[in-house]
This record gives structure tokens, C-alpha cells and sequence, in this order.
């Protein structure tokens, strides 16, 4: 699949459209109508590399890095490496695939709920996670909470920044693919709208119905979806992509959080009480202070 | 030997520069050099952190656990202004004292620890706010409470100590004192609603880490048991605080309130374990604790720990038994640390195979800030009335300080003018 210019504007076009028409869904279930996406598929993997160095290469990390891209992919994401290519190889040696590993890019994130800057956000269109480092505390909050373990912090160097997959969001401001998916030799990378990429991904399943594990695509449903997707012949476990339920982690875990501090109600009514009655209790220590200080001389201790 | 705790004394008598203190203040003086160490080279020099386990002691310790020991003024203020145990109100300076300086040393270390300081007057925009992130309302409540109830509720006690020393201007720290008094129940009010939402709200932190904590930690009540904890630990810690005072100071004690301390923290803590226990049952996943593993290890340790203290807290209160209070209220205190800590260091288990330990830097900066505040303790107890004595310590304090005429050696009274 062809990635355009013409694509990527109809496609905002269709994603403006809809996102003014009406809508009863919630925000967090839902992606963007425009959201963009990758999807991978390890069974069209071979494990070339060429994604990670054009990676490398397209967020300006250094040329030996990029030239290291390869060696630099079996350690995983690293601040000079967002995407990552690493192979997979069964205890009895029976069972291989190669995994690629980049930012999820969450339908509902669990880095964006947990920033308390909003330094990590969402792009409302796009539905892209960014990483804002005017906004940033560098408190590392968003790496202990994503379940797919992707930001990735600079430990040296007194000015750190996170660094994950922007889905190379300077490149399609340009009009260009993201770097990964316009090198990859065997489609096993494609770029589009999450729309357009599952249904790809069914038709592939549905083609080769023997083909995939579990014959489903991982991310459609997983924590209430991701933008990039995966299909893959090993079950998706044993990629190191982990189980997770369709209830995104935001919604599931900061329910009541979210009730109890929703316009500052419950703190609010929460002190009215309490000042109430310490007021009360305050004017009765009053008179109790008074009458030690009658009975022993001594001024009262606050 | 026990007399009733009546007034908080000044430790007038004992010196300032002693040996552990200078220990206490070289260990201080070594962390603020190695911190400017890491704001040059970074974290990843200074500290044992790594991508998969990205907050060290510095949070996990000094923050989460040590701030829980630092609840006293949240625990105990409750338990004497709310439900009107007044004979406690002795040890509220010491409580508000110990809380100041745990939250203050833990927010600096804060500022160690976080990569990019300089954006926190973020914390000043709200349209940056993500008004549903525990930790910004970490980030917001801790700060506030430190700067405006705890520091208010440590005024008075500077004021009296200036009052004392500056005669000249008591009019103005009476003055001072008179607004406090006016707007005291306000920030009283503000001092237990802030501690309950950043407190609950540090157990929120890991309900965003999902499965990565164990099981038998991860529940939607984690809130409210870290609150819950704070509860016990801030009673706890007072008591050992107190405890402490009476071993290296020979402090009198005064065994009722000492009990009804221990009495208090010993309910706090089975009614802890039992909503503990309910929420494990209830979720079903208490069969986990009888599993061979390191997190069954841990979780039977913190369990243990809590049950133990809270029976020897009980039968301390019994018995009027001081050694037993002590005991109950290390065991209460560790056990709650334990119970803070695991979530995110012992029983976080990162999809990736990392591991963590501290390194000697990081573990010198952790204690260097704890040491830095014990000695900020030991200073304000022996110049300002912060722990309790009796009355006659006090005469015996006012008549100490009294100045004398260097000649004769006799006192130098000043009448007030008769009415």
C-alpha cells in the first residue's frame, strides 16, 4: 500500500467531518476518526533491519548509531533507537519470529493519563502520542505505567528528555511516511488510518486463515486499542506483547479517581465539613485553654 | 516514673554539638555535594535507576515510605481535634514538627530526583493541568501542605521561641500569633484534607501501573489502604519519636498518653489488616499468599509484622508497659514501610528482565536527607518547646533561661507593669 499526500488529506478531511458530527461514544473508547497507525505483520518479517536504521536515521541520532542500528535492535528501545526488530526464538528452537517494537500509540493511554503536565499528549487528529519537552518534569511516570514499556528516558546529561516513537510526526507534517514503514522491502510495516489497517489486517487474516495465531489482530481491542497493530503467526504472548484486557488502563484503574476529584466537588465539600467542625471544636479548646491558663498561670501552648 | 505530659519544653540542657549530630550533619553536608554531582552528570551516573525500573529509593523510600511515617500531625491531629482525645494534644508539636520535617526533606529530594526541575512552574498554569493524574495531585497537595498547614502549625512554636529571645518585639510575634489563632481552625481543616488526598493518592500512582504489581498489592483500594497506613505509621512514629526522646534525652514519660497512642495505632492496624484481608478475599486472589514465592514471603513479613505490632501495641496499653510500646511501635513502623515499599520496588515486576538496587551514590543522597532532617530535629527540640514534659520541667526551664546577673549569679526579673 501506497502512502500519499491525497490519502493523508482525505483522510483529515473525513476525520473533520466526522468529528463534528454528533456523537453519543466516549472520547476515551474510541479512536480518532483520523487516527493513523502502523500495522506489523511477523509473518512477512524478515528481520532486515532496515525499519530501525531508517528509524534511527530519521530522528537525527547519530550516524554511528544509525550504522549500529542493527547490534543497537537486540537491546530493545533506547533513546537513540524508538523502534526496535528483535527475534524470537521458541526453548526447543522450533518456533521463530521476528518483533518489532515501537510506541503503541494507544486509543487511551496510560502515559497520557498519567502526565500531570500534559507534556506527553495526544494529537486530536491523529491521534499520534508526542512527547512536549516544554512541559516535561522528567519524573518518569509515564515509563512505570505503560504496559508495553516504550518511553524511554536519557539518564545521562543534566537536561534528560523521554524519547519514544513520534510516528515520525515531522515526516508527516512533510507529507511523508513515517521512516519505518516507507523502507520496509516486504510490506511486514505499513502505514495508514487505523480504520484502513484493520480491515487490511482481517483480509489477511481472513486470506490465510491458518496462518496467524489466535486469528485475530493485536491492538484492535487491547487496552481499549492501540494505533499500531499486529499480526503474527507465534501467539502474541510469547512476543512479549502482553495480555491485556479490552477496558483501557485509564478507564479501568482511575474510575474513582476520576469521580472523587471530578470539578473539585468531593475535596470541596470534604473541607466545608471538616472547617465546620473544627470550628466548633476550636472555640471549645478555646474556653478549655482559658480555664488552664486560670488554673496554672501559664500562657497557653499552641 | 510517670508524670503527666502538661507543656512542651525546650531540651535546654543538653548541647547542641554532639558527636552524632556532627555525624548527622557530615552525612547531610556529603549528600548536598553529591547531589550537585547528579544535577552535572545526570541520573543515570548518580543512581542504580534504568529504564524498567525508573523511580529508585528516592521516591520509593524517601517519598512513599517516609512520608507515611511522617502522617503524625494528619493521624494523630485527627484523633484530637475531630474526635476530641485531648490529653494527645501534648504530643502535637512533636507530631507537627516530625511531619514538617519528613515532607520537607522528602520534597527536596524530590527536586534531586526529577529530570527536569526547572519545568515544575508548570504547577502555576492550570491549562497544563491533567487534572486526573495522581501524581499531579501529588505534585500539588504535597507542596501545599508542607508550605501552608504544616508550617502554620509550626509557627507558634518559633514564635514563642522568638517571643522569648527578641522581648523587645513581642508585640509583633503576639500579634502574629493572634492571626494564626484567628484563622487556626481553617488550616486545621486544610491539614486533614490535604495528607488524605496525597496520601491516597500515592497508592493511586500504581494503579496505573496495572498488572505490573503483584496482585496481592494491585487493588482499587490501594488509596485507601495507603492511607490507612499513614494512619498507623503517623501514630506509630510518634510514638517511637517520643520513645526515642525519653532513651537519649531521659525525657519523663507520661505512660497514659503513650498508651492511648499505642492503643489507637493498634485499632488503626487490625481494622487495616481486616479490610486488607477482605479486599484480598473478595477479589480472589488469596490463595496467591500461599504460593512458594518471593512476593508470598513479603506479603506474610508485612502481614506479620502488622499483626505482631498491633498485639504488643494492645497488651503496651494493658500493661502501662513502655518497652512494649516501643517495640509495637518499630514493628508497626516497619511493617507499614514494608507494605509501601513493595509496590513499587519489591513486587513491581517490569515486562522486561531488568533489575535494580541502588548505587552508593543514590543510597547516600536517601540517607544523607534523612540525616539532614534528624539533625534539623535534634536542633529544634533543644532550642524551642517541641516535646512534652511535665509542669515542674517547665519551671525548671523558665527559671534556667531566666538571665542572671553575672556577679551575684541572682535572677534578673522583669515585672510587668502592675495593672
Amino acid at each position: 500500500m501506497n502512502f500519499t499526500r491525497r490519502h493523508l488529506l482525505t483522510g483529515a478531511a473525513a476525520g473533520a467531518s466526522l468529528a463534528l458530527a454528533p456523537t453519543t461514544a466516549h472520547a476515551e473508547a474510541e479512536a480518532a476518526p483520523g487516527a493513523l497507525g502502523l500495522l506489523y505483520d511477523a509473518t512477512a518479517c524478515v528481520g532486515c533491519q532496515a525499519c530501525v536504521s531508517a528509524c534511527v536515521e530519521a530522528n537525527h541520532a547519530p550516524q554511528s548509531a544509525s550504522l549500529d542500528a542493527a547490534r543497537a535492535s537486540e537491546r530493545g528501545l533506547t533513546t537513540e533507537a524508538r523502534s526496535s526488530v528483535k527475534l524470537y526464538v521458541s526453548a526447543d528452537g522450533s518456533e521463530r519470529s521476528f518483533v518489532k517494537q515501537q510506541c503503541m500509540h494507544c486509543v487511551d493511554p496510560a502515559c497520557v493519563a498519567s502526565c500531570m503536565f500534559r507534556a506527553l499528549n495526544k494529537d486530536p487528529q491523529t491521534g499520534v502520542v508526542r512527547w512536549e519537552p516544554s512541559r516535561c518534569v522528567g519524573c518518569r511516570y509515564c515509563e512505570i505505567v505503560c504496559p508495553f514499556h516504550v518511553p524511554r528516558f536519557e539518564w545521562q546529561g543534566f537536561n534528560p528528555r523521554i524519547v519514544k516513537c513520534e510516528l515520525c510526526s515531522p515526516r508527516l507534517a512533510a507529507g511523508l511516511q513515517p521512516a519505518c514503514s516507507s523502507v520496509c522491502p516486504t510490506h511486514a510495516v505499513v502505514f495508514g488510518q487505523r480504520r484502513a489497517l484493520l480491515s487490511t489486517a482481517h483480509q489477511r487474516v481472513a486470506a490465510h486463515p491458518g496462518s496467524y495465531s489466535e486469528g485475530r489482530v493485536y491492538g484492535e481491542h487491547e487496552a481499549g486499542g492501540t494505533q499500531a497493530l499486529y499480526l503474527s503467526h507465534t501467539a502474541f504472548g510469547k512476543l512479549g506483547l502482553p495480555l491485556l484486557s479490552a477496558e483501557s488502563i485509564p478507564a479501568k484503574r482511575l474510575k474513582w479517581q476520576k469521580r472523587i476529584y471530578s470539578y473539585l466537588a468531593a475535596p470541596a465539600v470534604a473541607y466545608a465539613l471538616l472547617a465546620g467542625v473544627l470550628v466548633k471544636r476550636w472555640r471549645s479548646h478555646q474556653v478549655h485553654e482559658v480555664h488552664e491558663e486560670v488554673t496554672t498561670g501559664l500562657r497557653p501552648q499552641l | 516514673m510517670n508524670r503527666q505530659w502538661q507543656r512542651s519544653v525546650p531540651l535546654f540542657e543538653r548541647p547542641v554539638l554532639t558527636r552524632p549530630f556532627a555525624v548527622l550533619c557530615g552525612l547531610g553536608a556529603i549528600a548536598a555535594v553529591l547531589a550537585l554531582y547528579r544535577e552535572a552528570a545526570g541520573l543515570g551516573p548518580a543512581s542504580g535507576m534504568n529504564d524498567a525500573y525508573a523511580w529508585g529509593v528516592w521516591k520509593t523510600f524517601n517519598i512513599m515510605v517516609l512520608t507515611g511515617l511522617g502522617s503524625g500531625s494528619f493521624a494523630i491531629g485527627i484523633a484530637v481535634w475531630i474526635f476530641g482525645q485531648h490529653r494527645l494534644h501534648a504530643v502535637m508539636r512533636t507530631a507537627v514538627l516530625s511531619s514538617f520535617l519528613t515532607y520537607a526533606s522528602g520534597l527536596a529530594l524530590l527536586g534531586v530526583d526529577v529530570g527536569r526541575p526547572w519545568n515544575f512552574f508548570s504547577i502555576l498554569l492550570p491549562w497544563r493541568w491533567n487534572a486526573h493524574s495522581p501524581m499531579l495531585e501529588i505534585a500539588f497537595c504535597m507542596p501545599l501542605y508542607t508550605a501552608v498547614p504544616l508550617l502554620i502549625e509550626n509557627l507558634p512554636v518559633l514564635l514563642e521561641f522568638l517571643g522569648k529571645r527578641l522581648p523587645r518585639f513581642s508585640f509583633a510575634f503576639d500579634a502574629a500569633e493572634s492571626t494564626i489563632r484567628r484563622v487556626f481552625p481553617f488550616v486545621l481543616a486544610l491539614g486533614f484534607l490535604l495528607p488524605a488526598m496525597h496520601q491516597s493518592s500515592l497508592g493511586a500512582l500504581m494503579l496505573l501501573a496495572g498488572e505490573q504489581v503483584h496482585p496481592l498489592w494491585q487493588s482499587p483500594l490501594l488509596p485507601l489502604l495507603y492511607v490507612g497506613a499513614a494512619g498507623y505509621m503517623g501514630f506509630a512514629f510518634v510514638t517511637f519519636i517520643l520513645l526515642m526522646a525519653h532513651l537519649v534525652w531521659e525525657r519523663p514519660l507520661d505512660m497514659e498518653v503513650l498508651c492511648s497512642l499505642s492503643r489507637i495505632a493498634a485499632g488503626v492496624a487490625a481494622v487495616w489488616l481486616g479490610v486488607r484481608t477482605m479486599d484480598l478475599l473478595l477479589r480472589r486472589v488469596i490463595l496467591l499468599a500461599f504460593a512458594p514465592t518471593q512476593a508470598a514471603l513479603l506479603f506474610w513479613i508485612e502481614t506479620s509484622l502488622l499483626a505482631a505490632g498491633a498485639i504488643v501495641a494492645l497488651s503496651a496499653a494493658r500493661r502501662n508497659n513502655a518497652r512494649r510500646a516501643f517495640v509495637a511501635s518499630l514493628l508497626l513502623c516497619v511493617g507499614g514501610m514494608l507494605y509501601r515499599f513493595d509496590p513499587t520496588t519489591m513486587v513491581y515486576r517490569p515486562g522486561f528482565n531488568a533489575s535494580y538496587f541502588p548505587s552508593l551514590i543514590e543510597l547516600a543522597i536517601a540517607v544523607g536527607f534523612v540525616a539532614a532532617a534528624v539533625a534539623a530535629f535534634c536542633v529544634v527540640v533543644k532550642f524551642t518547646a517541641v516535646l512534652p514534659a511535665p509542669l515542674d520541667a517547665w519551671f525548671e526551664a523558665e527559671t534556667a533561661q531566666t538571665p542572671r546577673n553575672p556577679r551575684t549569679g541572682q535572677l534578673v526579673i522583669e515585672y510587668a507593669a502592675a495593672d
